[in-house]
């Protein structure tokens, strides 16, 4: 893994907080990707971080971004992490919450924050299906094919929660060890 | 509203729950219910603020808190919003060790694939409001496949969504 320096985590963390939209779900996506492609963080460390997240209160992404900024670079990475991504955004959500009825009425906002939206649908499901093609091997494709088809399939047939899908997940695993 | 007060029962509402708007029924019990502080017109608006915006959904707090106490609210909600994500670094730390063993490594890859399950199922219901037109679907798919099959920095895509969302208003 490449240890990248401060102002590099802060940058990631800062720009997918401005430019992601949709909630925790698409930006956790994004930065999985993100991750993976400059090497910064492994699949083990990440799935670490993201069942854990689902266990700390509050908002489970900024859990996430601790986590991850924590593995990283530290204490330092963490709160880097979290600052980053939490600070533009609650600057733009008190100039919302002055301009709510406007922004109603502002077209232009509404078509650029529809475009994204969709944006970021497209990126989360490529970057599922990227999360469990890069963990495909000869031989070794029926665990992920298996748990993320059954998951998506708990989480939305069954309507468990995302914290009890994980919790059935880690049940599996457990029992379930590639040679 | 003392910016105390306002701290402690925001932080109170993001300790107990363990979603982004899953500590709205407290919020709403505190600050509509019990204090007055805020109309329910004023909370709504403080969610529909979250959601109009980027970030997570739990940045309604933040919201919250200026409706409450102007910036120095907004100031306590950002730290009650924040202050319990750092909760995760003692339980990695707990873990840190354990990590290698094999069985807790099956354990990691198990969790990670039901991540990739429940990234799907958590965009299918944003997709329904996402894509409502020819253009929004045109989007969505060219986003999908870049990011699947190309290297391309996914900036660049969010770039190019929103300029498609400036040429499309033009139109």
């Amino acid at each position: 893994m490449r240890r990248p320096r401060l102002a590099d985590v802060t940058a990631l963390f800062f720009r997918v907080g401005v430019t992601v939209f949709g909630g925790g779900d698409p930006t956790i996506a994004i930065l999985q990707r993100e991750f993976y492609r400059r090497d910064w963080l492994s699949p083990e460390k990440f799935a670490i971080a993201y069942g854990l997240a689902r266990l700390t209160p509050g908002t489970n992404v900024l859990a996430f971004c601790a986590a991850t900024g924590w593995y990283i670079l530290g204490l330092g990475g963490a709160l880097a992490a979290v600052l980053a991504i939490t600070i533009p955004a609650a600057v733009l959500v008190v100039w919302l919450t002055r301009a709510y009825d406007l922004t109603l009425h502002y077209r232009l906002a509404q078509s650029i924050a529809n475009a994204l939206l969709a944006a970021a649908v497209g990126t989360m499901i490529g970057a599922a299906l990227l999360l469990v093609r890069s963990q495909l091997k000869p031989g070794r494709w029926l665990k992920p094919i298996a748990i993320s088809s059954g998951a998506f399939l708990l989480a939305f047939v069954v309507k468990l929660t995302p914290l009890q899908v994980i919790a059935a997940a880690a049940i599996v695993g457990y029992f379930w060890v590639e040679k | 509203m003392n910016i105390v007060v306002l701290y402690l029962l925001l932080v109170k509402a993001t300790l107990t729950s363990f979603s982004g708007l899953a500590s709205l029924p407290m919020v709403r019990n505190d600050f509509v219910v019990r204090r007055g502080v805020l109309t329910d017109r004023q909370l709504t608006t403080a969610v529909a603020a979250g959601r109009i915006g980027p970030g997570p959904l739990g940045i309604y707090v933040v919201s919250v808190g200026y409706l409450a106490d102007g910036v120095p609210g907004a100031c306590a909600g950002w730290l009650a919003m924040i202050t319990p994500a750092f909760l995760i670094i003692p339980m990695l730390r707990f873990l840190g060790a354990r990590a290698e063993h094999p069985r807790a490594r099956a354990v990691a890859r198990a969790v990670l694939f039901a991540g990739a399950g429940l990234m799907v199922a958590a965009a299918v219901p944003l997709a329904h409001d996402a894509i409502t037109n020819p253009l929004s679907l045109a989007i969505f798919a060219a986003s999908f496949l870049l990011i699947a099959s190309a290297r391309i920095d996914s900036l660049w895509v969010m770039l190019g969504a929103a300029l498609v969302g400036v040429v499309a208003f033009q139109f």
